[in-house]
């Protein structure tokens, strides 16, 4: 056996779990020897098997010969089951690379999905990529061109855009170069919100919960009958959240490019996610999972809101998975195959009718359930997750002559844009305030924390210890209505908590039970 | 299940124990199930208070404040257990001290509703009483509940009747109030509310129109015994001064409240917050109220 026969290379690419990414080397071996066959090993699932017809195809259709060899590819380490389409382009061109003879350099990465035309099409988890090529020293990484942009936020790898297969053949030829693209940061465009929050007429205290929610990461509750707006309450409040800043837009951006939710040519992230999943969402539709598992909804509203609506429609074992991720910020999901942490850090704003009917607050209709039927619907939701909502609101309706006659007149309220620079203005104070921990916003603030940014006068301990024993206040009670004072503090650009500040506070407990 | 360890037994119809306003009804109980402590002086001055089960917020304020201050006076406070005025009867003669005796639709040892139970164990702990005339095993069924507005109006001097629908259950115990020749009174409510037609036809009928809570004890002809007006010695600011008369005038929410005084939320909440540690206001379903 002469050593001609014996043509054999290894091109670097990686695979995403999760939010880590791990290298996997492509080794392609050609032989002379043998019966004509195309074999693909180290536990490759469904879509890297299929792969050797796409790569075939593709190869056909970029008029270069396919050769008729014994070609074995093996996806190194072994034992690391194979997902996703990403390994098409490696394979490929690794067997161009011994078919026509050209190198490709140690220090490559090379990530995406042929289409059977020869061209290569936008794949997900680019932007991890990137980071895994910076923090492993790979300089060049060749990923598809919809997909470069998201691949070049991260700065010191060359990024190079791959069109079809000819152009990066010919790129390795020699025969032409492939530009690196530099990266394009998108302005940030303030994304359409349904409502503005001048558009809600009346609602004057739920506003004001939804603004001390957006200022301080509180969670948020809402209960009122059909039509009085809680809805749109929900909606408004992307247009008052603050733009992310640099990390936690990484954080974010990470999350949906592992979860393939960042659109071709996409850039990062830095408006705040909003996700609204009706009440039919699965357990792993919510937390995430599955053999290798995805982010759910709760990651991708990472940094954002997660609005459920008609929140006592949702199935008690799906609520209580909520427990967890909203103490921790976070969630590890451990399956067979892997187990894998994403971070989960949201405002949770839920809304909910006061009865099965609806119609226990309204001013006109009355209500048709029976004192059961209404304990009943509230108990559907635990001691536990209510113990977990920082801001409680009664959202009354609002009277249509009530509405007309205030239509131009001051109800009507700031448009988001204003409160969104005081929210700003207060999560500013935050930044400041935790700067040394490592949290962003009071929400998130513990015990330790409390004791050392909220100092209480002794007036306003008094008032507390009367609160306590006047509205049966629990300790954790206790520490969330010292949380809400220090974010309304915060947003009166108030140095300390003083007694209105706490009496404003006390208003958003729990009113049942 | 128990709950209670204390007292309890029979008292029949021949027992001299039994009260004598039940005695002299016809159709009185054959025996009385008991829980508590049998002291006959809780039988001297009863008063039965019934209404609604769909309390409103207005009748829960009244509820409150006719029934604590009644109580107060001494006069022992007798209504059926059920959800609505009848619990919160119960509930607001315990706030101030005062006792009170739950006629239950069942047996004794069943509570009906269920969810009552912290109620009925505070009846019991504050010298009140249970009783009823069926086994103390036996459950509720339709045909009890007339039965027991029965023993609800005979062991009482004057029934007091807080908000009642057209064909309610309080309208029976009213009517049975007057063939037994006692007094009913009633509480005039607003004219709009579907919970004042039962109310509004009593006054007609010539039941007396309570308008303040002199107006029942000084038919039981009894000296207050401890002044229980609740009156706060606080540096009135001028925003709760505002507040605090356009709740008197009736029950608003906060959203209202703000509009009307042309305050912010964030005023007006750390107002309210104040004024109802300090006690003077109350809230339910999101609207606020006047003690």
């Amino acid at each position: 056996m002469s050593t001609e026969n014996i043509m054999f290379v290894k091109i670097k690419s990686a695979t995403n779990l999760g939010l880590d990414t791990i290298g996997i080397d492509v080794e392609i071996n050609v032989a002379n020897r043998g019966l004509p066959v195309f074999d693909i090993v180290g536990l490759p699932s469904k879509s890297v098997s299929e792969s050797k017809e796409r790569i075939k195809t593709a190869i056909i259709n970029s008029k270069i010969d396919f050769p008729t060899k014994r070609i074995t590819i093996n996806l190194a380490p072994a034992d690391v089951p194979k997902e996703g389409s990403c390994y098409d382009l490696p394979m490929a061109v690794g067997l161009l690379s011994l078919m026509l003879g050209f190198n490709v350099s140690e220090d490559s990465l090379l990530f995406g999905e042929l289409s059977l035309d020869g061209k290569v099409r936008h794949t997900r988890g680019a932007l991890l990529l990137s980071l895994f090529a910076k923090e492993k020293g790979y300089k060049k990484i060749f990923v598809p061109k919809e997909s470069a942009n998201e691949a070049a936020i991260v700065q010191g790898v060359e990024v190079y855009p791959v069109e079809d297969l000819r152009q990066i053949v010919g790129h390795f030829l020699g025969k032409f170069k492939i530009v690196p693209v530099i990266y394009k940061r998108q302005p940030i465009i303030d994304k359409k919100v349904d409502f503005d929050m001048k558009e809600i007429l009346g609602q004057e205290q739920a506003k004001r919960a939804a603004e001390i929610a957006a200022a301080g990461g509180h969670n948020f509750m809402m209960v009122g009958s059909p039509g009085s707006g809680k809805t749109m309450l929900a909606k408004a409040l992307p247009g008052i959240l603050p733009f992310l800043q640099e990390k936690e837009a990484l954080e974010v951006t990470k999350i949906y490019s592992a979860s393939g939710n960042i659109p071709p040519n996409g850039s990062i992230i830095f408006t705040s996610p909003f996700r609204n999943p009706h009440h039919t969402i699965s357990q792993v539709g919510l937390v995430g999972g599955g053999s290798k598992p995805q982010p759910g909804e709760i990651s991708l509203a990472h940094r954002g809101v997660l609005f459920l609506d008609e929140f006592n429609e949702f199935p008690r074992s799906i609520l209580e998975l909520l427990r967890q991720p909203i103490e921790d910020g976070k969630l590890t999901i451990s399956r067979s195959q892997a187990r894998v942490e994403y971070p989960a850090r949201f405002i949770l704003v839920a809304s909910a009718n006061p009865c099965p009917c609806g119609y226990l607050l309204h001013p006109k209709k009355s209500c048709v359930c029976s004192e059961r039927e209404i304990k009943n619907y509230q108990k559907r939701i635990s001691g536990p997750i209510l113990d977990r909502i920082d801001l409680h609101v009664e959202v009354p309706v609002v009277d249509a002559n009530d509405l007309s006659c205030s239509v131009g007149a001051s109800p009507c309220g700031c448009p988001s844009s204003v409160v969104r620079s005081r929210v700003i203005a207060a999560r500013e104070i935050q930044n400041k305030r935790f700067s040394e921990d490592n949290i962003f916003v009071n929400a998130e603030m513990r015990n330790e924390h409390i004791k050392k940014y909220c100092f209480l006068s002794q007036e306003v301990e008094r008032i507390l210890k009367q609160a306590v024993s006047n509205f049966n206040l629990s300790a954790r009670s206790y520490f969330k209505v010292i949380k809400i004072a220090r974010t309304i503090a915060d947003l009166g650009e108030a140095e300390s908590i003083n007694v209105s500040h706490v009496a404003e506070a006390l208003q958003y407990r729990p009113k049942q039970a | 299940m128990e709950i209670y360890s204390g007292e309890n037994g029979i008292i029949t119809l021949n027992d001299p124990r039994y009260p004598k306003s039940l005695k002299s009804i016809p159709d009185a109980p054959e025996q009385l199930y008991y829980k508590g402590t049998w002291d006959e002086s809780l039988f001297e001055n009863c008063l039965a208070v019934v209404g609604s089960r769909r309390m409103t917020t207005y009748g829960k304020q009244i509820t409150e404040k006719l029934v604590s201050q009644i109580a107060s006076a001494g006069i022992t406070i007798v209504s059926g257990f059920m959800y609505g005025i009848d619990g919160q009867a119960h509930q607001s003669c315990l706030d101030v001290g005062g006792r009170t005796i739950a006629v239950m639709p069942c047996g004794i040892n069943k509570i009906c509703p269920q969810y009552h139970d912290i109620l009925y164990r505070d009846i019991l702990e504050n010298n009140g009483l249970i009783i009823s005339e069926f086994p103390p095993d036996q459950t509720s069924l339709y045909w009890m509940f007339p039965r027991r507005n029965r023993t609800v109006a005979g062991l009482s001097k004057a029934t007091l009747v807080i908000e009642a629908g057209e064909k309610s259950g309080s309208l029976i115990t009213a009517d049975l109030t007057k063939k037994f020749n006692k007094k009913v009174f009633a509480v005039p409510g607003p004219l709009t509310s579907i919970l004042s037609k039962g109310t509004s036809q009593l006054i007609k009928e010539g039941a007396e129109i309570v308008t303040c809570a002199e107006d029942v004890i000084n038919y039981f002809k009894i000296k207050k015994i401890k002044n229980n007006n609740l009156n706060f010695n606080f540096n009135k600011n001028k925003l709760d001064d505002i507040i605090f008369q356009e709740l008197q005038r009736e029950p608003l929410e906060m959203d209202i409240l703000s509009r009307k005084t042309g305050k912010s939320i964030a005023e007006i909440s750390s107002a309210i917050s104040m004024m109802q540690i300090k006690g003077i206001i109350r809230s339910e379903y999101g609207k606020y109220y006047v003690c």
